[in-house]
């Protein structure tokens, strides 16, 4: 059989985007690494898992219900989700991760010509999906560390679709507070779709933060991303979802793949919304006491942080980040190095348990020593 | 002919030697269309003569051909592609097995592919997706040499960096000669025209630093190397007070440019300003011989830009030390798998991609495919380019290809030694072996 002539077939945005590797499982890494434990403190996951209604769900799934469709449209945590917020169930798409329904948006409204603008140091799946799709992303420098809404401003043509606002932003922790967000609404004056990304949202107990889906009445270009997998545990299943104007949103749900979202995370997902056991509360204090002592220990070290909201901080190291990251990997931590996210020379740290904490710091000062 | 950012004219014929007048006179016509002076254009005529002479009489008589004249500005590429298969690739060695009268009297018919370098500055044989060898030659323009004076930019104040318009760009080079040393800096940045060609083409990319007067206090040149390596000429600068952070702030400027796309690395090969140090990974040394003179030590550095997967790399026995020693330096997690011969069978003949680089007397190796010749076909090479005065003889071997392993013991046995070993520049990772001549080392 003849081998498919892959340079005709596949566009030129497609062959020439080079593709995220992930990390291999554990028990390879720690082959590869020699090492007899491995912390994850690269993924910003919650290490308190789920919360105990959530994880009851897990626990109680029969096996038999494997063999069963989940709800092609996620139907009861729509309602959850909605009730909680006091829209619309079908103002809401629920994907698989946020990141799928990066991918929704930016299918419902781009095409080729077309452009997306974010900034230059935040989440990278808006300027891959982007990218890979063939539309243009423009990425606006940071300015002090935050989204610069005037620069995103000015960076808008007649080809610009959707404005994605990371807040707060990954990795940076910093957020745009309400007075920002709405000035920079009403600029934007719906001829664009703004995206504000809040994966992190749960986090942020600053008073000026904004809740963007609280925006979307007076907003209707508004469209808010929500995750199941930073404070709720749940980024084992997969989960996430997004939510705008009913009308926008219908759009949307047009290139939205139903039955991407399995059972388990459908039902985990509602139950970690209707915890009241104080599952955030406890995450923020976790949070709260991890990163005040990793901000003491890497100051007294001479090291610079960028530390914001979010349970992440940034470090900045006297050398190569991705060094930094193969000497911890040695010493059985992993980070993440920044060049990626184009902070070179910096690494971010997930804010976990104290004691995972500890070890960091020690293995930090071992390779710096 | 394509009209996209680079002009290439296109033929599509059989390797006859009929066809020769038209071959010959598409690229003198193309090359001189695309600004290469006539002296160039005759040379560059004279290797695609050697070489289609040598496909109708040798290598693939009669098979379909498609040659490409390609416009890269500073430089026009020819590039000839045909099928492998069903063709002895054995004569597509740039040493192949020429052989001797009894006069000691080598075929000439034999050495098209020696004698089509001898007037081009570079020669590259690889075999691409669906079996297909590409074989190119490059004509460069030349270009003039200057050396002005500059004098040294004043140094206060916030710099800036952006992508610099030609002026600038010539004065960046200009200042480059002036201030770093001939180990420091390619040549090519004592012709700044050539410069400014090299980036207007698309092949390199630059960025510079100015003060707030918009003078140029320092830059970077850089270019992609390979699909998964970008290398970078500098950070240079040429201030003393604010010179480190200049240097820094521009690798910075690079990295970020460089981090979201297909690279895995960036690699000097120039050496480092001082302060900069830190930010790279010391992969060692290499020597460049000059005919009359003692060897300049080229030290590499490195920088990842991700993170490192892991993975397994092939090797022989013989090379297992030096690995381990070396990915232990590095902090690169492989797994070492060892080749073994269990006396298999080997037949054919081998067949060894020559990067030729007349301008640094230097020719790259790189095994194409494996044969039951490959210490002759090593010893053959290692003659012919000595003959041909090549002071600088490499071989690399990638680590992800298992067979590649096979030469490991060969060609150490004729004086080539484990040098640097370049992490992903290949399937998996790449070591570079230097030649040393036994009088020389």
């Amino acid at each position: 059989m003849m081998q498919p002539n892959l340079d005709l077939l596949i566009p030129a945005y497609v062959r020439e985007f080079e593709p995220y590797i992930p990390s291999k499982p554990d028990a390879e890494l720690k082959k590869l690494y020699r090492c007899d434990r491995l912390l994850r403190l690269n993924n910003n996951e919650n290490p308190l898992g789920p919360p105990p209604g959530a994880q009851e769900v897990i626990c109680k799934f029969s096996p038999p219900s494997g063999a069963v469709y989940p709800s092609g449209d996620s139907y009861y945590l729509r309602r959850e989700i909605a009730a909680i917020h006091g829209i619309d169930p079908d103002q809401v798409l629920v994907g698989n991760g946020a990141n799928e329904v990066i991918t929704f948006v930016i299918k419902a409204f781009c095409e080729q010509g077309d452009n997306i603008i974010t900034a230059d140091k935040t989440f990278a799946v808006y300027e891959w999906v982007a990218t890979f799709s063939g539309i243009e992303a423009r990425v606006i420098p940071l300015v002090r560390e935050g989204f610069d809404d005037r620069g995103m401003l000015r960076a808008i043509d007649h080809r610009t679709k959707i404005l994605f606002v990371c807040n707060p932003n990954n990795p940076t922790g910093t957020y745009w507070s309400r007075k920002i967000l709405t000035d920079f609404l009403d600029a934007v004056d719906g001829r664009q779709i703004v995206v504000i990304d809040e994966a992190y949202f749960e986090f942020v107990e600053a008073a000026d933060y904004p809740d963007g889906i609280a925006l979307i009445r007076q907003y209707p270009n508004v469209v808010v991303f929500r995750t199941f997998s930073k404070m709720y545990g749940l980024a084992a299943l997969r989960i996430g979802y997004l939510a705008g104007n009913p009308d926008v949103v219908d759009m949307i749900r047009r290139t939205c793949v139903v039955y991407s979202v399995n059972a388990i995370a459908q039902e985990a997902a509602r139950a970690a919304l209707q915890d009241d056991t104080g599952h955030i509360r406890r995450t923020r204090e976790l949070v709260a006491e991890s990163k005040a002592f990793l901000c003491e220990e890497l100051s007294k070290m001479g090291l610079p942080l960028i530390a914001g909201e979010g349970n992440y901080l940034i470090v900045r190291l006297p050398g190569s980040d991705t060094l930094a990251y193969r000497k911890l990997m040695r010493e059985g931590v992993m980070i993440r190095p920044m060049t990626g996210f184009r902070y070179p020379d910096h690494i971010r740290v997930s804010l976990a348990r104290l004691e995972a904490m500890e070890v960091f710091v020690g293995a930090l000062k071992k390779i710096l020593s | 002919m394509n009209t996209n950012s680079k002009r290439i004219v296109c033929l599509n014929l059989q390797a006859l030697p009929a066809y020769l007048p038209i071959v010959t006179q598409t690229v003198a016509s193309s090359a001189g269309v695309f600004g290469l002076g006539k002296a160039d254009c005759l040379s560059l005529e004279l290797a695609v003569e050697e070489i289609f002479q040598y496909l109708c009489n040798s290598a693939c008589p009669g098979n379909e051909l498609k040659i490409e004249c390609l416009d890269g500005i500073y430089y026009t590429q020819a590039t000839f592609r045909f099928s492998a298969s069903g063709m002895n690739l054995r004569g597509l060695n740039i040493a192949p097995s020429v052989t001797f009268n009894y006069e000691g009297e080598c075929d000439l018919s034999e050495m098209g592919l020696l004698l089509a370098s001898r007037s081009v500055d570079h020669l590259h044989v690889t075999i691409e997706k669906g079996n297909l060898v590409s074989l190119s030659v490059v004509k460069e323009k030349t270009y003039p040499r200057i050396s002005d004076d500059l004098p040294l930019p004043e140094t206060s104040g916030e710099i800036r960096l952006e992508t610099p318009d030609p002026e600038r760009l010539k004065q960046f080079c200009l200042l480059v000669g002036n201030h770093y040393s001939e180990q420091e800096r390619p040549s090519f940045f004592d012709h700044p025209g050539k410069v400014v060609d090299m980036v207007a083409g698309g092949d390199y990319q630059c960025l510079v630093a100015m003060n707030p007067r918009k003078a140029v206090v320092g830059g970077i040149l850089y270019f992609s190397r390979t699909e998964k390596i970008v290398q970078c000429y500098g950070p240079y600068f040429f201030q003393t007070d604010q010179g480190t952070d200049t240097g820094a702030a521009l690798l910075d400027a690079c990295l970020s440019r460089i981090a979201r796309g297909r690279a895995l690395g960036l690699l000097s090969i120039s050496g480092l300003p001082h302060g900069l140090e830190a930010n790279f990974e010391p992969l060692g040394d290499l020597n460049h011989y000059r005919d009359d003179v003692t060897p300049i030590k080229r030290s590499l550095f490195y920088r990842h830009l991700h993170e490192d997967p892991g993975g397994e790399v092939w090797s022989h026995a013989g090379l297992l030390e030096y690995l381990e020693r070396a990915y232990e330096r590095l902090v690169l997690a492989r797994d070492i798998r060892i080749i073994r011969d269990m006396s298999e069978t080997r037949a054919g003949y081998s067949l060894f991609a020559a990067d030729v680089n007349r301008e640094r007397s230097e020719v790259t190796l790189r095994p194409l495919l494996p044969g039951a010749d490959f210490s002759a076909n090593v010893e053959r090479h290692i003659r012919f380019l000595s003959e041909e005065r090549f002071r600088n003889l490499f071989f690399e071997l990638d680590l992800g290809v298992p067979w590649h392993a096979e030469l490991i013991p060969v060609i150490i046995a004729r004086g080539f030694k484990p040098e640097i070993v370049l992490p992903f520049a290949g399937q998996s990772d790449l070591v570079v072996f230097q030649y040393h001549d036994a009088a020389e080392s």
